[in-house]
């Protein structure tokens, strides 16, 4: 997921202070075929080509990678999201909250999970769940889905996103870039990426 | 920075944009509630957008644009309360609020010009992600407007329905339902405090309370007996509403979503209804919730045997709270209903075998 809609708090007083600032932490560099594990977890995956780490994170559990930037072409993982926590760090606990992982959502209800995280952490209202279908990931038994939404900034974009429960805990990776042009340029990329998931355990 | 310039882009923006419902019918029907209101000389310079976003919200630049939020479509129940909402905002448009405001504030503009320079010089990504930020925040100012403002505008917009054929006691009402709302999604989350800042159309103005007597004394009693339009309104929003009732359910505001299918149903309770009932219960998920999800499922199929993803939420429900005969059952009905629905084969795999084959 892209921070393209962060709505920042910043008073006027202080923004021309934080303009001057350099920026805290740098993109990393993820080298084509170099394993790496991703999210602060035991999912690992070995680009077929360089990516760029992008240095804020939206969750405790999350990662996200990009191409050419997180506008144009964003890979985030999500390495285990346990029981009872929401895919992305909430802004607002108790005014904002989000849904979430449980130990009984069903496979088939990942893409809605993922369809109103998205829904209520950008507040918007065009998202449409294209295809869901099964296809194994990490060894095990696991969901394919594909949809597109128009973010506040009118750009829509298209998403896809593999998914797995293992030992409850919620294993995803996702990928969203403008339907137009950006996403088909990128998508085999993120294919590959995707396949060459693992988790370091199940070795 | 011109205004004008920047406005006359915003709506070059708004035609193509993936945001707006491009429905003829639905457009020229809400500008047909507010010229209703306002009266036809007046609403001539006014071009109507609907957007779809599930904020509760309305607005209108100074160059003659209103949009009209889709989560504003929602929660009106007649024409009346609708016209009570844009009559508001076309008040504000009247007196020229935006732009008196805009002149006050154009100091504090001084910044982004500032700003733009800093990020030009600077190469980093990061920094004129900032001086974006700074632009929203900045013109975020400039649109809020002072609570004087808004009680003129409340006012303004009272006396146009007092001279239309609508109800105007229906301005009331809109706070009056917007405040039960708001207390009962707080009630929900378990906050002692409703915040009732937190909505985009509220932020700025007068307390609700007393935005609600003032509304109601100022209202002619004797128009009191006025059709509202309610009837009108439902059927002009019929073909929108299971739409934007499914993008207020999926926005996890427990709630804000029950108070506004509980406010559709007192015009009797539908397939539909009872469909976005059992979706927002099933979304929610505690084990009580998927009871219920299955019972308000069920009231749905009662109606409308045909309704495919009633069948599907009450095959989830059943499987997680562990009657999985019943809830397999459900499943099959709903592949049989809807055989090339999105997720299908997935639905398939759950299915036992023997079932598939055939």
């Amino acid at each position: 997921m892209t921070f393209a809609r962060c709505k920042f708090a910043f008073g006027l007083a202080v923004a021309p202070a934080l303009l001057i600032a350099a920026p805290a932490a740098a993109h990393k560099l993820r080298q084509g075929g170099v394993a790496v594990p991703v999210a602060a977890s035991t999912l690992t995956v070995t680009p077929s080509r360089d990516w760029n780490q992008l240095s804020g994170t939206i969750g405790k559990n999350t990662e996200s990678w990009t191409l050419d930037g997180g506008q144009l072409n964003d890979v985030t993982f999500y390495g285990g999201i346990p029981a009872g926590k929401p895919l992305v760090k909430e802004r607002n606990k108790k005014h904002q909250p989000l849904p979430k992982f449980t130990r009984e959502t069903l496979l088939i209800e990942v893409p809605e999970l993922l369809e109103r995280t998205y829904r209520t952490y950008k507040e918007l209202a065009a998202f449409r769940l294209l295809s869901t279908d099964p296809a194994p990931f990490l060894g095990t038994e696991g969901v394919i889905f594909r949809y597109e939404f128009t973010d506040k900034d009118e750009l829509t974009r298209t998403g896809e996103a593999r998914a797995a429960i293992v030992a409850g805990k919620l294993y995803m990776i996702t990928f969203d870039a403008p339907r137009l042009n950006f996403y088909a340029r990128s998508a085999a990329d993120f294919h590959a990426l995707a396949d060459s998931a693992r988790l370091q355990s199940l070795r | 920075m011109g205004l004008w310039r920047e406005l006359d882009e915003d709506e070059r923006v708004l035609t193509t944009s993936d945001l707006v419902i491009h429905d003829e019918a639905l457009t020229a029907y809400v500008a047909k509630v507010l010229c209703d209101t306002v009266g036809a000389d007046r609403c001539k310079a006014t071009r109507v957008y609907i957007i779809r976003e599930p904020a509760i919200n309305a607005s209108m630049a100074p160059n003659g644009t209103m949009r009209v939020f889709s989560g504003l479509l929602l929660r009106m129940r007649s024409e009346a309360e609708l016209g009570a909402v844009l009559g508001h905002e076309f008040g504000h448009f009247e007196r020229r609020h935006t732009l008196n405001h805009f002149k006050a504030r154009r100091s504090g503009t001084d910044i982004l010009a500032w700003a733009s320079v800093l990020a030009s010089i600077s190469t980093s990504s990061s920094i004129q992600r900032s001086n974006q930020n700074i632009q929203l925040q900045v013109y975020g100012d400039l649109y809020r407007f002072g609570r004087n403002q808004e009680r003129e505008a409340d006012i303004l917009g009272l006396s146009y329905l007092n001279q239309s054929r609508l109800r105007p006691q229906a301005a009331s009402q809109v706070w009056q339902n917007q405040m039960a709302e708001i207390e009962a999604s707080a009630r929900v989350k378990g906050l002692s405090k409703p915040n009732f800042s937190t909505i985009a159309f509220t932020a700025s103005h007068p307390p609700e309370a007393e935005r609600a007597v003032y509304l109601a004394d100022l209202a002619q009693p004797d128009a009191a007996n006025r059709d509202d339009g309610a009837e009108r309104y439902r059927a002009a929003l019929m073909p929108w509403m299971p739409l934007f009732l499914a993008d207020q359910i999926k926005l996890n505001d427990f709630g804000a979503s029950e108070y506004v299918i509980q406010s559709l149903a007192q015009g009797g309770w539908s397939a539909q209804l009872w469909l976005a009932r059992g979706e927002l219960y099933r979304g929610r998920g505690n084990p009580r919730d998927l009871v219920l999800a299955a019972e308000f499922y069920t009231h749905a199929l009662e109606m409308d045997a045909g309704l495919a993803d009633a069948y599907r939420g009450l095959g989830l429900s059943r499987l997680k709270t562990g009657q999985r005969s019943e809830g397999l059952e459900a499943l099959r009905k709903y592949l049989q209903l809807k055989p090339d629905a999105s997720d299908a084969s997935m639905i398939r795999m759950m299915l036992p075998k023997e079932v598939t084959s055939h």
